[in-house]
């Protein structure tokens, strides 16, 4: 939090520059990371970045003393790290060559990490199972996008719309965890995704299979998101549009993410996630906490879905299936339960492996889904597992 | 009885054998090891891969074309290669999450079941396209005026001796007692001078054994086999067993009927049902388990302090 007063742990005491250089290091390498990964076409550079990247786990993983200096780090140079995160997010586009591609994966990458800090709130957080993200994501697009093409509404009144409906499914899918838990539970949602998948390829209403085409670009303040920038002399793909658009989302998803893990909410339930008896027995209203979290998944989904329906202009249920989840499951599993930053770069990583592993053409979903199963067996906490809570006091 | 009523219940019963055989595999795992085998549906829909390779290396070798011996063989070689590609997945994967968290387990084997039907995909001469799958049994027979097709008597006939051969391994043989041992409590069991890993590597063998049978009669009913069947038929397959009870292999069984059931009233009664069947049978299982929320016979979740 911004008003909280700087933490000092104890590993730290190497001085502000120490701290502050870390930091730069390390945000302004994972950006020229990501950047040579996103615009190689070679396949040598691609396999040697995965191997660098492979070899960077691999050192934290057995010197965990490493990981720690930089969590260290990070916390005493917090509003540092958040400028200098924020000035590399702002001016990226700008150094992605004008390319198209690596824009798009940008903007999926950071859809599917909204989804996934959306899903964090329930799985990491709470521990309940939720494979219906997808289908709240589904809600969401579709009702934005109807509303959009049947009533011609502004896509900044659909968003909000879109969020209140999906919450509303979300609220009555949450019903049920009052009495089901565990692998019941996680079978309800998994056949709420199914009913809502099949839904949408048979009403008419909805397009059917072929979905609904023509979704408008949102205009802000008279301009429109399907024309390219032009910023500086500098000209950008229309797509940066929507790159800043789902980069402000993802701002969005992680302030909420914050605020609510630290809050009261959150605490309740990690409570959950500890012993739902125990935190009966705290005086936890175990039943408004589980619907909460439902809630909120689908509210923060709907938001994703309505974005991703403006930026395609064309959605089809074979985007939101029951699948879908499932990845988005995999994400904050990889990426570490109940931490931000790990659950995004689940979600990064699981977005761009496929679309940069085409070199291995048919042999790619293979090679995803074994790289998955390795990782869960090798670093079950997943990439950067949660960390204890620090309120604030010096060590 | 009406020709019409009569051929529904027999596409009743015939789905309600077929899922039963993929369900109790589900509930069986479940039951002894506590895990959500989610790539259950894909391992059983290797069988009729492995029925399709074998009959055409037999044909092409040793045995004359279009002989039933070469079916037969490749049925038996299907059954034993899918059981023994349960006992390697587990070896592989599946016994590294004995102790995690359901949902890892759940995950890594949704990412096995990936890789399962990519694998077909990818190394199944022409794996993407459906392939045609012969029905085991032509023939029909004819009760009264109506005509019955001997398949299903055949599918329904060896569900019903699978059901009873597996009730007696559980109940009546010291490795059904040694399984139950196992589920109860893997501790204790191996004070018993049980070893769990091998009840582990047996229950799979039966469990996927048991499915590929499913997978080659779900094969055969449809005609045709595509390296995807795998998702639909273990989602059926999983949400049959959970209905029924997880670790319940009656309830298995009363799931599997449960989903045909609704399943073949859609497609009789509505319009166009086929494309709403799923619809209805999801709904089913969401309404099951908002009134039964461990299942129509599981035992219900107790929690003490």
């Amino acid at each position: 939090m911004m008003h909280q007063p700087p933490v000092i742990p104890a590993s730290s005491g190497r001085g502000p520059v120490a701290d502050l250089s870390i930091v730069a290091a390390v945000e302004l390498g994972g950006a020229v990371v990501l950047g040579v990964f996103l615009l190689a076409d070679d396949p040598r550079i691609i396999v040697a970045l995965l191997g660098l990247m492979g070899a960077g786990f691999a050192l934290l993983q057995f010197r965990p003393a490493i990981e720690e200096r930089i969590v260290a780090a990070f916390r005493a140079a917090r509003r540092a790290a958040m400028i200098l995160g924020a000035a590399v997010v702002l001016v990226y586009p700008f150094l992605m060559q004008g390319s198209s591609y690596a824009l798009h994966l940008l903007i999926i990458a950071q859809l599917y990490s909204v989804l996934a800090l959306a899903l964090n709130f329930q799985l990491g957080s709470a521990n309940i199972p939720n494979f219906a993200t997808g289908a709240s994501y589904g809600i969401g697009a579709y009702t934005s996008a109807l509303l959009a093409i049947n009533f011609g509404v502004s896509f900044w009144l659909t968003l909000p719309a879109a969020a209140l409906v999906a919450t509303f499914f979300g609220f009555a899918l949450g019903f049920p965890s009052m009495r089901t838990r565990e692998t019941y539970l996680a079978l309800v949602t998994i056949a709420f995704a199914i009913v809502i998948h099949q839904l949408l390829n048979n009403f008419s209403w909805t397009g059917g299979p072929n979905g609904l085409v023509g979704v408008p670009a949102p205009v802000l303040f008279g301009h429109s998101f399907a024309d390219p920038i032009e910023l500086f002399g500098r000209r950008l793909p229309s797509q940066a549009n929507f790159y800043y658009l789902s980069a402000a989302l993802v701002a969005l998803a992680i302030i909420s993410a914050r605020r609510l893990h630290d809050s009261r909410i959150g605490l309740a339930w990690n409570a959950l996630r500890g012993d739902e008896l125990a935190a009966r027995c705290q005086g936890i209203n175990v039943v408004w906490y589980k619907i909460l979290a439902f809630a909120v998944d689908a509210f923060l989904a709907a938001f994703a879905g309505s974005v991703y329906a403006s930026y395609v202009s064309y959605i089809s249920p074979d985007n939101f299936t029951f699948l879908v989840s499932v990845t988005i499951m995999t994400m904050v599993i990889v990426g570490g339960m109940d931490n931000t930053l790990g659950v995004i770069l689940g979600a990064f990583l699981l977005t761009m492996l496929p679309e940069k592993l085409r070199i291995f053409a048919d042999y790619r979903l293979l090679f995803v889904s074994v790289i998955v199963i390795l990782f869960l067996i090798l670093r079950p906490q997943g990439l950067f597992p949660q960390r204890p809570r620090s309120y604030g006091g010096r060590e | 009885m009406d020709a019409q009523l009569a051929q529904y219940l027999m596409n009743w019963l015939v789905l309600g054998s077929i899922y039963t055989l993929v369900a109790l595999g589900f509930s069986l795992l479940f039951g002894v090891l506590d895990v959500i085998h989610f790539s259950h549906g894909d391992v059983s829909i290797v069988a009729p891969f492995v029925v399709l390779a074998t009959v055409q290396a037999l044909i092409s070798t040793v045995l004359p074309a279009d002989s039933i011996a070469a079916l037969v063989l490749a049925c038996a070689v299907a059954i034993v290669a899918v059981g023994l590609v349960g006992v390697l997945l587990d070896w592989l994967v599946i016994r590294r999450f004995r102790n995690a968290p359901a949902m890892m387990a759940l995950v890594a084997t949704v990412a096995l079941g990936t890789v399962v039907r990519e694998l077909i995909r990818t190394f199944y001469p022409q794996g993407s396209n459906p392939k045609p799958f012969p029905r085991l049994i032509e023939s029909s027979v004819t009760f009264g005026d109506l005509p019955v097709p001997l398949f299903s008597l055949f599918v329904i006939g060896v569900s019903v001796l699978m059901v009873a051969v597996l009730f007696m391994v559980m109940g009546h043989t010291r490795l059904g007692v040694r399984i139950r041992a196992v589920a109860e409590d893997r501790n204790i069991a191996r004070l018993m001078a049980i070893r769990p890993d091998r009840i582990f590597a047996v229950t799979f063998f039966i469990a996927s054994a048991v499915g590929a049978i499913g997978g080659i009669f779900f094969a055969s009913y449809a005609g045709v086999v595509r390296f995807d069947f795998g998702v639909q038929l273990g989602l059926i397959g999983f949400s049959a067993a959970v209905i029924g009870g997880l670790g319940s292999m009656q309830g298995a069984i009363l799931g599997s009927l449960l989903i045909a059931g609704i399943d073949t009233l859609v497609q009789a009664t509505m319009a166009d049902g086929a494309s709403y069947r799923l619809v209805f049978s999801f709904l089913l299982v969401i309404l099951v388990l908002v009134l039964k929320p461990s299942g129509i016979l599981g035992k219900p979740i107790m929690v003490k302090v």
